[in-house]
């Protein structure tokens, strides 16, 4: 059985790569979906596609780097929208935008801490404390919002216009991030860490790695690009609401399991969940271009994240 | 149901059974009986076969070979559950109790009292609970939380839910394993009141003065087969005949070490205590030493050397290393002095499984290769000599740990700390679940570590092993030192008699 398992041709074990499956999925249903509509390859579309998926593509990092650690943050949607609302009543009472900016991303990075600081030293599911955290986020950005809808009077639309190379900021944003978390996960020590942790916690303890330490600073990363993704978003917007990022923590969890993290650690890797972010994208792109209704794209983005998740644990169904 | 008549005649037969796992005779030729209110003790070292044999007489295992008579009926294949209508019940060490419900719902869990409605019947299952527990004189209260008894009151309460389905035969694993002086009594009390009530016991134990206590007879295991067979009734019993005859065979000596003579102390242990009513452990290692700790399973042997190395907290006492004394409660400190723990359990402790051998084996030793990154290709070269200095076999550097052999995953968790250079290895069990061949090229590559100048300590169940290996051999028996034996002390039949409390 196990050699078997070690002698198993190269294409069958590529056939069991999650991220290649993605990506032949990526690719027939962009030929697919071209045929019905020959805008969707369209640079233009292409562009747009990739615009749209930008924050969700940075949130799918963030989500990575915990997975991979054995972790999981729900409330990143809630600290987006904390940080895009603080910024907002910053600017409107006539802060400098930079200045608003760097206090939003200041206080998501403190609530990425606050996260680590209780789910690693109380030892208690991330799922449960960060489901809670969603809600403590959520009511300051109620309470800073006070349920309106607030002006950005246009201070970010520079930003959000900037091109270089014709690609706009959000995209650059989006790729210059990929890059950091892959550099951070593949060539540092500490990413190598994180991983040691996600795929045994107990080795790693073992292994003199300071465990809590590490956990602490990966949610307090999560909570540094979560400010990231928020100024993203708001570089796109013209006003902001306390909700306005409710939907990510969800979206970036699905990502990131289509694209073949673990959910029990130690598994996962930044291609996969780009590759997972980018067919997320597809999905509703070609659902709105086909004329498929809102109601029903959510029945189809469920059914692929169960698929996903089911095909990834194949492998361990057989013993 | 099945019939069983009941009576003074043999509940229990078994006639030449054997079992082999994967070519390895675990059983051979193996007979006993069990009547009615007796209790028959099995003893043997670790790895005798004792586990094996209950296994197969609980269903759990099906055996290759012999007969198995219950009442007189013949079963050519036993399971679990048949077992259990047969009147076979079995306690494992293992917990089977839920700490968050009542004493009375864990007596009765699964066989729960019903209304005439259908319903949990709350009354009833207290009720019951009361008697049982009353006609034990056991101290505790149907309604208490599992979770808030000590562990001999669950010890206990195991026993008194195995009683209460109403078996026949009752196993009993080691029983007082985990529990201290005062709770062995009270649980062998109970013991004794259940022989009374006519029900058959199979008793395994690691201790001489609580078989020689309650036993009627008494089989010794040894390598799978009887070495001896005891009938209290009939003649006398010492301690000194029942270890005589679990040691038997002469040794074998698989592997022979060149002992090249130790040096100067280099870790000082002085007044190790785990908990506060613990007795003080204190030992010295030597350079170019290899120090065997002996005990049987349960003896306290893996707690001491966690604690040691920071794994778990300890309560008192003093490490002193090179002369600089390692605080306690962290492994980083114990690494950055220079320690390492190889424990028993390679999956759930010692390597990540989906992680690939590269990862596996550099974890502990990134700095070799990385300034502010990581330098991927020194890796591949670094770790490909170790791969090929340890002779670990697998197809690639990259191959996720958890598709190689047995052998080859220890060799990768000593490849790992090698790839460190610490000066003091700590092994729990460096051999267990691994082939002949590569044990031996652990050996070679132990005794290796070693002649550099190094230490080891060396935790072990296996006689051959810790005779073979150790300068001197630490005797652990209820988590206090019992003997320190060296050089030609250091024999099958001493090690025993001090971890199981015979004399010397």
């Amino acid at each position: 059985m196990i050699q078997a398992e070690i002698l198993r041709p190269r294409w069958r074990t590529l056939l069991r790569n999650q991220s290649f499956i993605i990506l032949i999925v990526i690719v027939s249903l962009s030929i697919v979906i071209d045929f019905f509509n020959p805008v969707f390859l369209s640079i233009g579309n292409i562009v747009t596609l990739l615009q749209q998926s930008s924050v969700t593509g940075i949130a799918t990092l963030c989500m990575v780097l915990l997975m991979i650690s054995g972790g999981l943050d729900f409330s990143i949607g809630s600290i987006i929208s904390l940080a895009c609302v603080t910024i907002a009543k910053l600017v409107a009472i006539h802060w400098n935008p930079a200045l608003a900016a760097l206090v939003g991303v200041g206080l998501a990075t403190l609530c990425g801490f606050l996260n680590g600081l209780i789910v690693a030293k109380s030892r208690c599911p991330p799922i449960i404390i960060t489901l809670g955290m969603l809600y403590v986020y959520y009511g300051i950005a109620l309470n800073i919002a006070q349920g309106q809808f607030m002006n950005l009077f246009g201070t970010f639309d520079a930003l959000g216009n900037t091109r270089i190379a014709y690609i706009p900021f959000a995209i650059l944003a989006w790729i210059v991030l990929v890059a950091a978390v892959y550099v951070l996960l593949t060539f540092t020590r500490y990413g190598r860490r994180l991983f040691s942790i996600g795929g045994n916690e107990e080795a790693a303890f073992l292994a003199g790695i300071d465990v809590d330490l590490h956990k602490i600073t990966a949610y307090t990363l999560n909570g540094f690009v979560s400010g990231l993704a928020a100024i993203v978003l708001i570089s796109r917007l013209g006003s902001v609401i306390s909700n306005v990022g409710a939907d990510y923590a969800l979206r970036a969890l699905s990502a990131a399991v289509i694209g073949g993290v673990s959910f029990e650690g130690g598994r996962g890797s930044v291609g996969g969940a780009v590759l997972g972010v980018i067919l997320l994208g597809i999905v509703y792109n070609a659902m709105n271009i086909l004329g498929v209704t809102a109601y029903f794209q959510n029945i189809v983005l469920g059914v692929i994240v169960v698929g996903a998740v089911v095909f990834s644990n194949i492998g361990k169904i057989r013993r | 149901m099945f019939s069983v008549s009941s009576g003074g005649g043999l509940l229990i037969e078994v006639i030449g059974l054997s079992k082999s796992f994967l070519g390895v005779r675990a059983l051979h030729d193996v007979s006993f009986s069990l009547r009615g209110g007796e209790l028959h003790c099995i003893i043997g070292e670790n790895g005798a076969g004792k586990s094996t044999f209950i296994k197969v007489i609980s269903g759990a295992l099906t055996p290759d070979g012999g007969e198995i008579k219950i009442d007189g009926k013949r079963f050519s294949v036993l399971t679990p559950h048949l077992a259990q209508r047969l009147g076979i019940a079995a306690i494992y060490q293992e917990n089977i109790l839920v700490p968050q419900l009542s004493v009375a719902e864990n007596i009765y869990m699964g066989r729960e009292y019903r209304t005439r409605f259908g319903f949990f019947s709350y009354r009833d299952t207290f009720r019951h609970a009361k008697d049982v527990l009353d006609s034990f004189h056991l101290p505790f209260h149907p309604a208490q939380r599992v979770a808030d008894l000590a562990p001999a009151d669950k010890q206990l309460l195991k026993i008194v839910k195995a009683i209460e389905s109403n078996p026949r035969v009752l196993i009993m694993d080691e029983p007082t394993a985990t529990i201290d002086v005062e709770g062995i009594d009270r649980v062998l009390e109970l013991v004794k009141s259940i022989k009374a009530k006519g029900i058959g016991i199979i008793y395994i134990s690691h201790h001489l003065e609580e078989i020689l206590e309650i036993a009627d007879r008494i089989t010794v295991l040894k390598d799978g087969q009887i070495a001896g067979r005891h009938d209290r009734a009939s003649e006398e019993v010492t301690m000194d005949l029942l270890a005589q005859e679990m040691i038997g065979r002469p040794l074998d000596k698989f592997y022979t070490r060149q002992h090249a003579g130790i040096g100067k102390v280099v870790l000082s242990v002085s007044g190790l205590r785990l908990a506060e009513s613990a007795e003080p452990v204190s030992f010295d290692l030597h350079e170019g030493e290899i120090l065997g700790i002996a005990g049987m399973a349960g003896s306290g042997r893996s707690e001491i050397v966690r604690a040691l190395y920071g794994a778990d907290p300890r309560k008192s006492g003093k490490i002193v290393f090179r002369g600089r004394e390692v605080p306690p409660g962290s492994p980083g400190e114990s690494i950055r002095s220079g320690i390492g723990l190889l424990t028993e359990d390679r999956k759930t402790s010692g390597l990540c499984m989906n992680r690939s051998v590269r990862e596996n084996i550099s974890i502990l030793g990134l700095d070799r290769f990385s300034k502010v990154f990581m330098r991927l290709r020194k890796e591949v070269q670094l770790v490909a000599a170790s791969v090929s200095s340890l002779d670990i076999k697998t197809p690639s550097l990259n191959q996720e740990v958890r598709f190689l052999s047995g052998g080859n995953q220890q060799k990768v968790v000593m490849a790992k700390w090698l790839f460190r250079e610490v000066d003091v290895l700590i092994f729990d069990e460096p051999t267990v679940g691994i082939d002949v061949n590569t044990k031996t090229e652990i050996y070679r590559l132990m005794a290796a570590y070693v002649s550099r100048g190094k230490s080891i300590i060396m935790v072990s169940s296996e006689m051959p092993e810790l005779i073979s290996m150790s300068d001197r051999v630490l005797v652990i028996r209820r988590g206090a030192v019992s003997a320190i034996l060296e050089g030609p002390d250091i024999t099958e039949r001493n090690i025993l008699n001090s971890s199981m409390g015979g004399r010397q």
